[in-house]
């Protein structure tokens, strides 16, 4: 299963993919924000992980281009940020998010929720 | 007061500064003008000296609103500044106590690993079971570098805040000085973009944090986007 990693900061995406690796993923795809993750989304990637804070295109605004498209509606995209807030939380929801990792995170929680949402995206 | 009001009396001072500064012209004209060819009677100047004082009163009262603006605002941004720079520095530290903590450890499963491997007959499953706890404590001492994207942000957002300032004291120098511009090189252009980080950012409670964006998934239902 190949997975897009969108990050900003080079640290985070190592930590990410190495997590990914880690629980046995080993296909990844690196963008640095929202416009250079849409220029690399295709149908062969089934699962999306995104920051929020970033130049150019932020996560949420990724997401809601991307749930405008025909080939971007169903693929899971977890978010992985600073950002925790009420209000900030919600906002991901509306914009399509289907799950939601507060930095800094552990190994498990990544594990868990790509669990969560590997139903669909398997499907 | 919000920071729209700030600007808003600081306008008002800059105004009432320029009206004084139309009066005291007017004044000094008449001086310059001499007794020879006068465009006033002197019966008039106790009149011009009551709209001149007048004028200088509401000046002083628009500074001490201004004054006070700056400090309330100012001053808590300050504050909320400074408090994100201690945490940077908390969370570095924390972050690499955690980082050595684990190369101490890591360092005594290689020494483990070493006394097996010199035994006659090594144990090998004990040094499996070694050799995949040293792959989590290196596992662990990445993770530990995710402070590194969180204190950025704390950065950026310190950044921001001290260019914010520069700017309001600017705008209070400009009231004084109009040359101001010229001799100061601004730090505006390189202000960090706002899209880049988050002014909450926090290393702190992250279960807690966690635990909330669960809540909310788990609870509320929102409409497909």
């Amino acid at each position: 299963m190949k997975f897009l990693v969108v990050d900003d900061s080079a640290t985070m995406r190592r930590i990410v993919i190495n997590s990914l690796q880690r629980i046995g993923f080993h296909d990844t795809v690196e963008a640095g924000d929202g416009q250079e993750a849409l220029a690399k989304f295709d149908s062969t990637i089934k699962f999306i992980i995104t920051d929020w804070n970033m130049p150019n295109m932020t996560g949420t605004e990724f997401t809601k281009v991307l749930r405008s498209r025909d080939d971007g509606r169903q693929v899971p995209v977890l978010m992985v940020t600073a950002r925790s807030v009420k209000e900030d939380i919600l906002t991901a929801m509306e914009a399509g998010v289907n799950n939601y990792i507060v930095k800094p995170f552990t190994p498990q929680v990544l594990k868990e929720k790509i669990d969560a949402l590997l139903p669909a995206a398997a499907a | 007061m919000p920071s729209a009001r700030a600007h808003e009396v600081l306008y008002e001072s800059e105004a009432a500064l320029r009206l004084v500064d139309q009066e005291l012209t007017g004044l000094h004209d008449v001086r310059d003008v001499g007794p020879s060819v006068p465009t006033i009677s002197l019966a008039d100047l106790p009149n011009i000296l009551e709209q001149a004082n007048a004028q200088i009163l509401n000046v002083l009262a628009r500074l001490r609103e201004s004054r006070a603006a700056l400090q309330t605002t100012a001053l808590e941004r300050l504050q909320t500044t400074h408090e994100k720079i201690r945490e940077v520095t908390t969370a570095t530290e924390d972050a690499a106590i955690n980082i050595m903590d684990a190369c101490d450890r890591a360092t005594q499963m290689v020494d483990e690993l070493d006394t097996i491997d010199s035994d006659v007959a090594p144990d090998r499953e004990k040094a499996a079971g070694i050799r995949a706890t040293l792959r989590d404590e290196l596992f662990l001492m990445m993770g530990a570098l995710q402070f590194q994207d969180i204190t950025s942000q704390q950065l950026a957002h310190a950044s921001s805040v001290l260019i914010d300032m520069e700017e309001r004291l600017l705008e209070v120098a400009r009231l004084f000085d109009h040359n101001t511009d010229e001799t100061h090189v601004s730090f505006a252009g390189s202000a960090p973009d706002e899209r880049t980080f988050d002014p909450n950012a926090t290393t702190r409670n992250a279960e807690g944090r966690q635990a909330l964006a669960d809540e909310l998934f788990t609870s509320v239902k929102v409409p497909a986007a």
